[in-house]
């Protein structure tokens, strides 16, 4: 039950949009209403940072009196704990990482999909429009989420675009997380890395002579937020992943400027890349835990918006981990990277790779013989994320758990031969890397920390002890502590 | 207003915060460098002597800063 209210809390299937999912987290004790007034900065950063600590039960937190912007919302932390994580998937508070990694696993994929469409005049995200004096400085409560941030950073917005070639290829419409730097009230630039679905857009509506038109959805339906965030081919749709993933109905509407949008999402910026423009951006405080630095980027211009009455602002707070990003993030690009290396091998039996976008991962296999685990290390790395965000691969053998890193440690320490570590370099890598000697270029180190295997002779007759395990043991801990304890 | 970044001129006032019709904050927009600021934020952000010189700006030098996606040229 919700205690506030006395209805029956919300099944997650029944989420249709952030509003829906902000009334279940807070039913679990998972969202909250800061007390207070506060000002943008630096209130509202140190608050998110706060409430991001927790990783595993951090709340969401919406503020509703931010001085200067009477009547505004802003919400921060929705995706910023493994509880919420679990709370999308409809999952009990507590649920473990790891069996929210196998769990996401089982329900990967884009079918069974449903994505009923909503009629323009019916869907909530257009109940109020804006079509001229567009105004983004007086619509959003902005506000600098690290210090020396160059801008007031739009951080979790859903932006859509669609092939310009294939326009009608519901596949090839993109929905993904990027970071937006407004420029004034009705412009603003994007940061795509070339690898990035939006980048292909961008080149290809230049090269052809085609506009490029684009929706930018703020605060949305939590599961699709996360499919946005999460490195899917280039044909896949993430409403479609979402819709999967949920076990329910994702409803889409059109936006001005048709695209498919979210019918329930709070905010729509319909927007057109400008041609040939390259705007001053950042810096940034971005995911490794560093200002990105200043740099060029393409620039586009709002020609409508759509919002519902009395907007909710969903933003994030980005910097060094664990932040909301990390949580966002990671499983989903754990899933990807495994669901890839499964399809052919199913001695691959976890990956663990969210930390900082999967710039180091972790794959546990059950080893079949000597230069196995190796083989499966490059596979990965030839997976779409793999290709430059995995720069450190650490394999380990299927007894060793990869989401716990003592267990680990354990594996580096004693199964790590130096001639099994190998670096490639000058391959692809992200821009955000601060050890890049070029940005966009960087190396894969894979640590093969798995048992040596036959035929190599090397180490095979070491016999591993087993401490003793089970519901015996289970049952010794308790009363250990039960004894302890009673000690106080 | 002064731009804290690049301490040029070439800046306007793009928001006004106001409660009960009291002005508490006031955004500025520079149209050289593109930084954004609100007068009320901490000195760190908004002193330029306290700013590190790594997030200062030199106007002169926009042409250096890297490109990314340059402009492809249009299919012949």
């Amino acid at each position: 039950m919700n205690k506030k209210t006395d209805k029956p809390a919300r099944p997650a299937s029944s989420i249709r949009s952030l509003r829906d999912f902000l009334e279940l987290l807070e039913s679990q004790g998972q969202c909250i209403t800061w007390p207070h007034a506060v000002m943008p900065e630096p209130d509202i950063r140190n608050i998110a940072v706060a409430a991001g600590r927790d990783l595993m039960g951090g709340p969401a937190v919406v503020f509703d009196k931010i001085l200067g912007y009477p009547g505004k919302r802003v919400v921060v932390g929705v995706h910023g704990s493994f509880a919420n994580i679990a709370a999308v998937m409809g999952l009990p508070k507590g649920t473990g990482i790891k069996a929210l990694f196998y769990e996401l696993a089982a329900r990967w994929g884009d079918q069974p999909a449903e994505l009923p469409r909503v009629k323009p005049e019916k869907a909530p995200v257009h109940e109020v429009r804006i079509e001229k004096d567009i105004d983004l400085f007086d619509l959003l409560p902005l506000y600098r989420i690290n210090a020396y941030d160059g801008g007031f950073y739009i951080g979790k917005a859903d932006v859509v675009s669609r092939d310009p070639k294939d326009p009608d290829n519901f596949g090839k419409q993109n929905v993904g997380v990027y970071r937006i730097q407004p420029h004034g009230p009705d412009a603003f630039t994007l940061l795509s890395a070339p690898l990035h679905d939006i980048a292909r857009h961008i080149e290809t509506a230049e090269y052809e002579g085609l506009p490029l038109k684009i929706a930018v959805m703020l605060g949305n339906h939590p599961a699709v937020t996360m499919f946005a965030a999460t490195p899917l081919g280039y044909e896949e749709s993430e409403y479609a992943y979402a819709s999967r993933m949920m076990g329910s109905p994702i409803e889409l509407t059109e936006s001005g400027n048709g695209l498919d949008i979210l019918a329930h999402g709070e905010i729509c910026l319909e927007a057109e890349y400008i041609h040939g423009d390259r705007r001053i951006e950042g810096p940034f405080g971005e995911f490794p835990g560093t200002y990105s630095g200043v740099r060029r980027l393409p620039a586009f211009r709002i020609t409508a918006i759509s919002h519902r009455k009395d907007p909710i602002f969903e933003n994030i707070y980005v910097g060094r981990g664990w932040t909301e990003l990390d949580t966002l993030m990671g499983l989903n690009t754990c899933v990807p990277i495994y669901a890839a290396l499964k399809q052919d091998f199913p001695e691959v039996e976890a990956v663990n790779a969210l930390y900082h976008h999967g710039l180091t991962a972790i794959i546990s296999v059950k080893n079949r013989f000597a230069g196995f685990a190796k083989s499966m290390a490059l596979r990965a790395l030839g997976t779409p994320h793999g290709l430059m965000y995995m720069k450190n691969v650490i394999m380990v053998d299927a007894d060793v758990d990869p989401f716990d890193l003592n267990q680990v440690i354990w594996a580096l320490s004693v199964r790590t031969r130096a001639n099994d570590i190998y670096v490639l370099d000058n391959m692809a890598g992200i821009l955000l890397d601060p050890s890049a000697v070029v940005p966009g270029k960087g190396h894969h180190l894979i640590i093969d920390a798995t048992s040596p295997m036959p035929p190599d002779p090397i180490g095979i007759d070491a016999e591993m002890v087993n401490p003793p395990s089970g519901p015996e043991i289970d049952e010794l801990f308790n009363l250990i502590r039960n004894l302890q304890e009673a000690n106080r | 207003m002064k731009c804290p970044r690049c301490l040029g001129s070439d800046t306007y006032v793009c928001k006004e915060g106001k409660e009960d019709g009291r002005l508490v904050w006031t955004m500025y927009y520079c149209n050289a460098c593109e930084f954004n600021w609100r007068d009320s934020e901490p000195e760190e952000t908004l002193n330029p002597d306290l700013r590190p010189s790594a997030f200062q700006l030199d106007p002169t030098r926009f042409e250096d800063f890297e490109v990314v996606l340059p402009p492809r040229k249009r299919r012949p």
